[in-house]
């Protein structure tokens, strides 16, 4: 909410700067986002009339001005511009001025004329977004003047955000009393002129049949407007406020609004039929609002409407058909109380915003219905002419006037905040309005009627937080409980140790993309309103993220990229949600630029199944893996599920080549992915006694069948070679020359020891001799060498 | 000249020409050869000796005695010369061991952890440290746990304000996407209470939200960690000394705050929490838009409504509450400057963040 100092300072003498104005608000709890300052924003332009104009002699365009502004001589002044003429007077920055814009006026030369300064039009200024010609000013406009004053622009113009608990807030009143009874200034309400009523004027029956949404509706007939333009001092404090100009009506209730808070809608009476009524919509009932658009209430929309029609969604817009306009010359003018909740219920269910629907579901003032009533309508009458009818109430009045009690106890508000709250304090909320009363402790409050937010005790330690200034309240440390730090997740950073990059990806996908690695599609978390459709599902898998970012980068002059993602995959069903955490890594591409030391080497598949294997070791934990060909989107045959004993972890394996094609990667892609939440938990290790006697190594060379599995080999070692056998494995893989077609040489590395002694010779011979006839028998396979 | 003097003159040739031979030696080979030329069983030494043979008995010991002194001063000049060359050799082995050690070293592939990671990892712990236990809750909410419980019913202002991403096609009661990390509050103290935990309880809770938002300054999905104390006598004060703590343990130098009254509906009283600028020390600048403040986080007073609606007492009891949004402490800390680059995912950014 925009609004000038010049209007606040209508409720109180404020003496203060903008900039402490500005700090008081903040320190009261109004937000200030920008404090402009229009009129020292175009010091230094003064007003000045041109004398002469005569065509520069070396461009076309140019125009050479002499021009005066009350000096001594007149300004020599080179100007592009070609809305003006002699005689004219018109806005003239003068050497040293610095414009909105931010340009810095300077003597200059241009094309070899000398300039001294710049004529100016709207743009330039500030006053408009866009202009075409020089700004004119009218003949009466004093020689020499500064143009801010000239023009009346506003000293200071504050831009708040009022937090929505605080709807007494938003308006130049409700904001000079919060400023005022904090500063200890005396309250200067404007007097409230009374009016001659025409008590023969006819209102046509107003009826409520919605006294829970409308609890308060007024509501007077003028007849006889002239409607003209607002008067020029409330169209600049409205300019300032960012309100554009409609017509003289609109500008007056606008003017009302913001001054005192409380929302006013005028129809133009002679566009409304029979009776009106403030009622529930019917389900289905057309409403073509004044922003064009044409709705279909429901049932139980708030509405204004007369005996055909809905003129308006009552306390958030009017319809087009029965706006004033500058042709209107009887109107109905309305003030109202609208219940909060419904309002806001109604406007979002239409996904509209209007100020008079930000005020009414904050809460307006009740006791400013009628007041505001009254206002409107004696600035209309001296605006605008024409007789009024007296007021017709619909409510009970004196009912919403009453103020809200309660008591709290002062001991209980001084704990919460921690300070002591001295009876001093009390005056300050009493300017703001609250009746106070302090009895043996207890703090008797009486609210008013324009703090629907004040209603528990909780509420006064926060109006007395804000008196009192966070600042005052110390800063303490509370007893805190010395507790067993959590153990500390470790996933991340022992993927990250290995050499991989941690990325964090958006947890929704695109449909496409979810489907690329699961077809479990009756699970799938689905936005209702997503911002696009790359983002509207839960991912069922870090797959896709990973291989997006994979193609980001390889689209930027990688060469390949190792990343790793820890994030939580999301699935429904049966009606439940459940989350599960997901480590997962992508490799593809160089694993390192090729060196002075080492040529370059693509990743494969036991890069990834290696990397895994390495970061479940750190967690004391083997698994197997086993080939899994049927995992939707990676390749069968290089793909193996991931088990320790007999939970199947997750998965490693290539990605489809169609598939890593389709995000434009050329090179195999691996990746593997583990649930964490699966993980067995990690045991804390056990010494064991370190072996005292040498071990043994003996390597076996064998040819195999073509599609031998390693683990098969490895598994089949363990039995014959019996409790000497300290660990197995293959040292060496060879198919080339010299090797049979469909075979495959492994060469197995046997570590052997004895607990109790020195193995020998003979010993370990026994083990090999067993070794190699299980692997005769069992798999046919024929000793080398 | 008899016998005897004409093998004395030759063993003492000998050891000149040996001891001569012996400097000259390019290598400890050459030096091994030598020694066994003249010292060696089929050495000229040896060859000497075969004519001793001839001469009469009482001679031979003048001459053992002569030949004993060369086999002395033979082995003195070989381990002499062998001393050098040994330390010409290791000079030599050196010199042709040199490296060029500008080239670059065998590195292993460094990982880096994504900086929001590192800023949620240095945040929970600076809690965790003071005594906060670490809690977590699902990221797809219901409505009670994200609004209704902390006290935003369905028409408040508040709850637009939220941008809310909304679940398609749900059952019952409305799941949403939470919009910040304070449900776990709620989850949190309901089950702490269930599990007969006793109050005092100070939890963290680090953890990811969305908005429905999307422009330069706004991501659909950022990070939160929600802090909250409750127990008897937990004032306002309690608030800003944790704050405090916190904030001078994150930036790493004594941090001003600044406590403005503000608005959450779970909170009474609010405050939005700023730090001095942390670039001009609160001279103003760019960043801090001239202030000299920054705003961090929002803060509060737990409100009775949130206390009543997990079965806490609010009359006995009290606490604090506030949430602080990870990107931005970390773009502050680190300089960032723009929230998209954390989820470009560029590793060229990544690697530099890393830690």
């Amino acid at each position: 909410m925009k609004l000038s100092y010049s209007w606040i300072q209508e409720y109180a003498d404020f003496k203060v700067s903008a900039t402490q104005l500005s700090d008081d608000l903040v320190r009261l709890g109004h937000e200030v986002e920008s404090v402009e300052l229009p009129r020292e924003a175009v010091k230094g332009v003064r007003v000045g009339q041109i004398l002469s104009m005569i065509p520069h002699p070396n461009a076309d365009k140019l125009k050479l001005l002499s021009i005066d502004i009350n000096e001594a001589e007149p300004l020599a002044i080179v100007c592009g511009a070609n809305n003006m003429g002699e005689g004219d007077k018109i806005p003239v920055a003068t050497v040293g001025t610095l414009l909105p814009n931010g340009l810095k006026i300077k003597k200059g030369k241009i094309r070899g004329e000398v300039s001294f300064g710049m004529c100016c039009s709207e743009e330039e200024l500030g006053l408009a977004e866009k202009a075409l010609g020089l700004l004119i000013l009218p003949t009466d406009a004093p020689v020499g003047a500064e143009v801010g004053e000239y023009l009346q622009l506003e000293e200071a113009v504050f831009d708040i955000s009022i937090t929505p608990n605080r709807g007494d807030c938003m308006s130049a009143r409700g904001l000079a009393r919060d400023l005022a009874a904090d500063a200890g200034l005396s309250w200067l309400e404007p007097e409230l002129k009374s009016l001659d009523e025409d008590a023969c004027m006819a209102v046509s029956l107003i009826a409520c049949e919605a006294e829970d949404d409308c609890p308060l509706y007024m509501v007077r007939r003028i007849e006889g407007l002239e409607v003209d333009e607002a008067p020029f001092w409330m169209k600049q404090r409205l300019l300032a406020a960012g309100q554009r100009s409609v017509n003289g009506v609109v500008d007056v209730l606008n003017y009302i609004m913001l001054d005192m808070g409380q929302p006013m809608h005028a129809f133009d009476a002679d566009t409304l039929k029979g009776d009106v009524c403030v009622r529930g919509a019917k389900e289905g009932e057309d409403f073509a609002a004044l922003d064009g658009r044409v709705l279909k209430l429901h049932a139980g929309d708030l509405v204004i409407a007369d005996a055909e029609k809905v003129a308006a969604l009552a306390g958030i817009m009017g319809s087009e058909a029965t706006g004033v306009s500058e042709k209107t010359t009887n109107i109905l003018l309305e003030s109202a109380y609208f219940r909060p909740a419904s309002i806001s219920t109604t406007r979002r269910q239409y996904a509209m915003v209007s100020e008079a629907s930000m005020r009414f579901e904050r809460g307006v003032d009740p006791a400013m219905v009628a007041v505001a009533m009254q206002r409107a309508s004696a600035l209309l009458l001296t605006c605008f002419g024409g007789t009024a009818s007296a007021v017709k109430v619909l409510g009970d009045v004196d009912a919403w006037l009453k103020p809200r009690k309660f008591t709290c106890d002062i001991a209980h508000l001084e704990s919460r905040l921690g300070v002591a709250i001295p009876a001093s304090l009390d005056d300050v909320l009493r300017r703001m309005g609250f009746d106070l009363e302090r009895n043996e402790g207890q703090l008797h409050v009486s609210v008013p009627t324009h703090r629907p937010d004040v209603s528990i005790a909780e509420d006064m330690s926060e109006e007395y937080a804000r008196v009192i200034g966070f600042d005052a309240i110390p800063a303490e440390l509370p007893e805190l409980p010395t507790i067993q730090p959590m153990k500390k997740d470790t996933s991340v950073q022992d993927a990250v140790r290995q050499g991989f990059v941690q990325i964090i990806n958006y947890a929704f996908i695109s449909r496409q993309e979810q489907r690329l690695f699961s077809n479990q599609d009756q699970q799938d978390i689905v936005l209702e309103n997503p911002i696009s459709d790359a983002m509207c599902v839960m991912r069922h898998s870090l797959f896709p993220g990973l291989l997006n970012t994979a193609k980001y980068n390889l689209n930027r002059q990688q060469a390949g990229v190792s990343l790793v993602e820890h994030g939580r995959i999301y699935s429904k069903c049966e009606g439940r949600y459940h989350e599960d955490n997901i480590l997962a890594w992508l490799m593809t591409g160089e694993l390192l630029t090729p060196h002075w030391y080492a040529a370059s080497r693509d990743a494969d598949f036991y890069d990834m199944k290696g990397t895994v294997e390495t970061w479940l070791s750190a967690r004391g934990l083997t698994a197997r893996f086993i080939t899994d060909d049927e995992v939707l989107g990676l390749q069968a045959g290089q793909t193996a599920k991931i088990l320790v004993g007999k939970t199947v972890l997750g998965h490693v394996g290539k990605v489809d080549g169609d598939l890593a094609a389709s995000f434009d990667l050329d090179k195999a892609v691996f990746v593997a992915s583990l649930n964490l939440d699966l993980l067995p938990k990690a045991k804390s290790a056990k010494f064991v006694a370190l072996a005292e006697f040498p071990a043994v190594e003996r390597d076996l060379v064998f040819l195999f069948d073509q599609k031998i599995h390693a683990d098969d080999v490895l598994q089949a070692v363990r039995k014959p070679a019996g409790s000497l056998l300290m660990g197995v494995y293959v040292f060496d893989r060879y198919d080339g020359q010299g090797v049979p077609e469909d075979q495959v040489s492994l060469g197995l590395r046997m570590r052997l020891q004895h607990p109790k002694r020195t193995l020998t010779q003979e010993d370990s011979d026994q083990v090999m001799q067993a070794v190699i006839e299980t692997m005769q028998t069992r798999f046919g396979a024929v000793l080398r060498g | 000249m008899g016998e005897l003097g004409a093998l004395k003159a030759e063993l003492h040739t000998l050891q000149e020409k040996a001891l001569a031979e012996f400097t000259k030696a390019e290598n400890l080979n050459a030096l091994q050869a030598l020694r066994v030329s003249y010292l060696g069983k089929k050495g000229a030494l040896t060859d000497v000796l075969k004519g001793v043979g001839k001469l009469p008995a009482a001679e031979r010991p003048v001459i053992g005695k002569e030949v004993n002194a060369v086999k002395t001063a033979l082995a003195e000049g070989l381990s002499a010369c062998e001393g050098s060359l040994a330390v010409l050799e290791k000079q030599r082995r050196i010199q042709s061991e040199r490296l060029d050690v500008s080239l670059s070293g065998r590195q292993s592939a460094c990982g880096s952890l994504h900086p929001v990671q590192q800023g949620l990892d240095e945040i929970t712990a600076i809690f965790s440290q003071m005594g906060f236990e670490i809690a977590q809750g699902p990221e797809v909410e219901d409505e009670f746990h994200n609004f209704d419980a902390l006290n935003i019913p369905p028409e408040h202002p508040a709850r637009a304000m939220h941008d809310t991403f909304f679940v398609k096609d749900t059952d019952d009661a409305a799941m949403l996407l939470r919009t910040h990390t304070s449900p776990v509050q709620i989850r949190t103290m309901k089950r702490l209470l269930e599990e007969e935990h006793a109050l005092p309880l100070a939890v963290v809770a680090p953890g990811r939200v969305y908005r429905c938002d999307y422009d330069v300054t706004h991501s659909p999905m950022f990070h939160q960690v929600e802090v909250f104390k409750v127990g008897e006598d937990i004032s306002l004060a309690h608030l800003k000394g944790v704050l405090q703590h916190f904030l001078s343990t994150y930036f790493e130098k004594d941090v001003s705050l600044r406590l403005r009254p503000h608005y959450f509906p779970f909170t009474e009283p609010s405050a939005e929490v700023d730090v001095g600028c942390v670039f001009c020390a609160g001279k103003g600048c760019r960043i801090c838009k001239g202030s000299g403040w920054l705003e961090v986080l929002g803060s509060g007073m737990v409100h009775p409504n949130v206390l009543k609606s997990v079965g806490i007492d609010s009359t006995v009891y009290s606490g604090f509450a506030f949430g602080l949004g990870v990107e931005r402490l970390v773009m502050l800390k680190h300089s960032i400057p723009d929230l998209r680059l954390f989820f470009e995912n560029d590793v060229r950014f990544l690697r530099r963040m890393g830690a």
